[in-house]
């Protein structure tokens, strides 16, 4: 293997790495930076700035609404997907039971599958019950897909969890409870922080689950998407750049808490 | 009299017959129960009333009409499978771009960039829970005439140029970014699975780059890749929002035409029989690639 | 040092034709035993032999088929574990990874609901005995050695009060040198506590270290127990007397007069004791009871064969003797080496009272 030869390769894959992420990123930077427009119309280079646009949509009321529309959905989805997932994930990868490996596959199922269909069939399933559409129906939808999703989270972590922990508190005069809330909980709480995140952020983000099952309520992507094939409005890069920033904001607060949970484990 | 003593013992045998099942059933079965309920309610169920729902008349709304294939018939008679084709060769085309993108960007992930990894996961991983929409509106703002491309270069040069937008190209181009994470995420889990003694042994006993990667790399990463694709390609062939906003009315996919069937067509039947045939391609392919799976292994069961 | 068993009083621990089943399979197949307060009692055994499971109905975390376990007399099999007067050391330590030493150590204190202060002093104590530094008490155990996490483990499984120990292979996963370390370590402070202790491995030398009594166990029986020294010097099987070390098994029947008929060596042999009923079976002689010989009369029994190969093992010197069919291992001290070279033909010996006679 001539090191020369493996340098450059690396140096080129490096390079196609950073390129890649640069072009993951741009399309946000170009929202960024349309929201700072003041003009009505979208023209780069950029000639009028301002900030007019982030005052007006901050004070609609419309944009309010949506907000704690999606907002409200979220934190829903959050609390159910991690009580639902967190035993699913013990059952994914805790227990030896008979049924083990087709519920790991039946898990699989809703994650490997078209979320636009999924929404739609929702629907049809929604109206044959009789069930009128409003954001708690949207809660259901985003379960259906969220829960696997959290449940594979978990899972990963359950996967390392010593089952002499449990044992040996126990053994050493541990009540079942006391078992539960001392050791199991505690040291799975990383994983269960984990899933949480991912909960609320793919829930804050989706739109073909909640573009059938909103029904009336509206959540900010699917007012997004309506704006944007309807044509330039000044709004939606303000209210994109917003959204970005507070999933980019909390993923990066989460993550900086798990790795402080982690070293706070490690270092006493 | 009876009839009240009858509810009692109808009701203490319901709660034995609870207990004996919560005594026989193990812990595995009892964590797993909440799931699979609710996966049954929510995901099982809408998918059968969904087929079922796809034989009944067309323009109907209810669950009792007589069993009809008429729906099927009008799907194949009709320009809608032209919609699937498409649907599914630009999701098999944006999976095979994918593959090729993301693989080098998985073994630098793996090999290459040691600590930073984990930052680069953390970079790829944050565009993931921003709306599609959003990003994707981005890049019409980067394609669109007096957008971020074509303004800069008018500009600095004073040509005014074709926007790049509402052709098809634009709508690959936004599935192959939108589905980058899918695709990368399980492919560097299946490059991590290839044990570095086990490379290191093929070069020591002889073999040239090219070779390693061919017996040895490739193989053993497999799973990842098919994984990956199997995602990403399934995904894809549910996209929504890529057609619309990058590629305007120049490309129709199946989603669009199932939900035209199930919004302004007020055609549930043939909506359902377009779904049904989407999901019977996506449940094949599903069951084709899991089947083979060790999950414990991928996911690190120790 | 004792070779007598213990005395006679009600045993602290009993076991009473244990028996546990897996679906067909019987992992402890009818088992009894009984265990005297304040001993170290091993169980010594292959993989799979059932050791562990048996442990673990010991301690209360699986339940014995059938058969009744007895502490003080008393049945607890319906015990469940956290009320047995029993504290387990589990193989993988199990110690609590979000939590430092003296947390871990306290464990069983706080559950009980002794105040801060006095689990504290006793935490502390303990780390004394287990000769773990006092500041190690904020330590968080993921940052211990493997030896100190031992120590960490034995400290808080003591810190219950347990009336009985288990170990768990708890050294299996250590390197050499310090294993020998701890397990000397281990026997100290079994004489300090003055519990009883119930160890299992599959290192039978680990347990002649170690035990006062040891039980030798396979396929879910026990097969002899006994202390250490009938263990090695009085084996009752092939099986036992293979489970130490190196030895010379080889297969006779008996012969005229008294003597015994190898199909492996020729020529007859002179047996030590004959069991009454004994027509078949295998002589055992351990390597350092063979010699070599200037002539076939300067011992009891002789063979003629090739010195194949020597292997250095610190203080001593073992030799391969290849006679025929039959292999020999002939071990002496490094003092007293053979002067002679490979290839060389050899003649190597031993007395009759020195060897062992087994059936099985």
């Amino acid at each position: 293997m001539n090191t020369r030869e493996q340098k450059l390769r690396h140096a080129l894959v490096i390079v196609w790495t950073l390129v890649l992420v640069l072009f993951v990123y741009l399309p946000i930077v170009c929202i960024s930076l349309a929201s700072f427009t003041a003009s009505r119309y979208f023209q780069f280079p950029i000639t009028r700035w301002g900030l007019e646009w982030w005052a007006k949509t901050f004070s609609s009321i419309e944009i309010r609404q949506l907000l704690s529309t999606s907002l409200s959905i979220a934190l829903a989805v959050t609390l159910l997907a991690v009580v639902l997932g967190f035993f699913g994930a013990l059952a994914f990868a805790r227990y030896d039971w008979r049924g083990r490996n087709f519920f790991q596959r039946v898990i699989l199922l809703p994650i490997f599958f078209p979320q636009s269909v999924l929404g739609l069939a929702l629907l049809l399933w929604f109206n044959a019950l009789g069930v009128q559409l409003n954001w708690t129906t949207a809660v259901f939808a985003h379960l259906v897909w969220i829960v696997p999703v959290v449940t594979l989270v978990m899972a990963i972590q359950v996967y390392s969890f010593d089952p002499a922990l449990e044992e040996a508190a126990f053994d050493l005069g541990a009540s079942r409870w006391q078992v539960w809330s001392e050791v199991t909980l505690p040291v799975l709480f990383p994983g269960i922080f984990s899933g949480a995140l991912f909960a609320f952020l793919l829930s804050w983000g989706n739109f073909p689950l909640s573009l059938f099952t909103t029904g009336a309520d509206t959540t900010v992507p699917e007012y997004l998407y309506a704006k944007m094939v309807a044509g330039y409005t000044p709004g939606v890069p303000v209210l994109g750049t917003v959204s970005t920033a507070g999933a980019a904001l909390l993923l990066v607060g989460g993550y900086g808490v798990i790795l402080l949970l982690r070293r706070q484990q490690r270092e006493l | 009299m009876n009839s009240s003593r009858n509810k009692e013992q109808a009701g203490s045998s319901a709660r034995r017959l609870a207990e004996q099942a919560a005594a026989r059933l193990g812990p595995g079965e009892k964590t797993a129960l909440p799931v699979l309920i609710f996966l049954f309610i929510g995901f099982a169920a809408p998918l059968l009333a969904v087929i079922w729902y796809s034989f009944m008349p067309p323009r109907t709304f209810s669950f009792t009409g007589v069993p009809t294939v008429q729906n099927y018939q009008t799907i194949f008679q009709s320009t809608s499978y032209i919609s699937f084709l498409w649907s599914l060769s630009l999701a098999a085309l944006t999976t095979a771009v994918l593959a090729l993108i993301c693989y080098p960007v998985a073994y630098a992930m793996v090999r290459v960039f040691g600590p930073y990894s984990m930052l680069l996961t953390l970079l790829f991983t944050i565009p993931l829970f921003v709306s599609e929409n959003i990003r994707l509106y981005g890049w019409v703002l980067f394609f669109i005439k007096n957008g971020v491309l074509l303004g800069t270069v008018k500009h600095l040069s004073g040509l005014d140029l074709q926007s790049l937008l509402f052709t098809r190209a634009a709508v690959i181009f936004g599935m192959v970014y939108v589905y980058i994470p899918f695709m990368l995420f399980p492919m560097t889990l299946g490059v991590s699975m290839v044990p570095a003694e086990t490379r290191d042994a093929a070069f020591d006993l002889g073999a040239t780059r090219w070779q390693v990667f061919r017996e040895v790399e490739l193989p053993l990463s497999m799973p990842g890749v098919l994984i990956g694709s199997l995602l990403t390609f399934v995904l894809a062939v549910g996209a929504i929002a890529e057609a619309k906003v990058l590629g305007g009315q120049k490309v129709i996919p199946i989603t669009h035409d199932i939900e035209i069937a199930f919004t302004y067509a007020q055609n549930w039947p043939l909506g359902s029989a377009l779904a049904v045939l989407l999901m019977a391609v996506v449940g094949a392919l599903v069951l084709l690639v899991l089947r083979r799976f060790d999950l414990d292994l991928l996911l690190g069961r120790k | 040092m004792r070779d007598t068993p213990p005395a006679t009083r009600q045993p602290v621990l009993a076991l009473r034709n244990i028996r546990k089943d897996f679906g067909a399979l019987a992992a402890v197949d009818g088992l009894d035993l009984d265990i005297a307060q304040g001993e170290f009692f091993t169980i010594v055994g292959p993989s799979g032999c059932g050791k562990t499971t048996l442990l673990r109905m010991l301690a209360g975390l699986e339940v014995p088929t059938t058969g009744d376990i007895l502490i003080r007399g008393e049945r607890v099999n319906d015990l469940p574990a956290n009320q047995r007067p029993t504290c387990m050391v589990f193989q993988s330590l199990a110690l609590f990874p979000h939590r430092t030493v003296g947390q871990n150590i306290e464990f069983p204190l706080k559950i009980r609901g002794v105040e801060a202060s006095k689990r504290k002093s006793k935490a502390l104590q303990l780390m004394t005995l287990l000769r773990l530094p006092q500041d190690y008490y904020q330590k968080n155990v993921q940052r211990c050695s493997g030896g100190e996490r031992q120590r960490v483990a034995l400290a808080r499984a003591l810190a219950y009060d347990p009336e009985i120990l288990f170990f768990d292979e708890p050294l299996s996963a250590i390197d050499y040198k310090l294993r020998k370390t701890l397990e000397k370590e281990l026997k100290d402070i079994h004489r300090e506590t003055g519990k009883t202790f119930v160890y299992i491995t599959h290192s039978l030398e680990e347990a002649m270290v170690m035990s006062d009594r040891i039980g030798v166990m396979r396929g879910g029986k026990l097969i002899q127990v006994g202390t250490p020294q009938a263990i090695y010097s009085l084996p009752n099987s092939k099986f036992v007397s293979e489970f130490i070390g190196d030895v010379n098994v080889l297969p006779v029947e008996l012969g005229g007069d008294g003597r015994l008929i190898s199909s492996t060596v020729t020529g007859e042999l002179a047996a030590p004791n004959l069991p009454q009923s004994f027509t078949r079976g295998y002589l055992v002689i351990r390597p350092e009871f063979l010699r070599f010989l200037e002539r076939a009369s300067d011992a009891q029994n002789s063979v003629r064969g090739q010195l194949y190969n020597e292997y250095a093992l610190g203080s001593r010197i073992q030799y391969q003797i290849r006679a025929g069919e039959q292999v020999f291992v002939v071990e002496k001290l490094r003092q007293q080496a053979f002067a002679g070279h490979r290839d060389d033909e050899v003649l190597i010996g031993w007395d009759a009272k020195d060897s062992i006679l087994v059936s099985n």
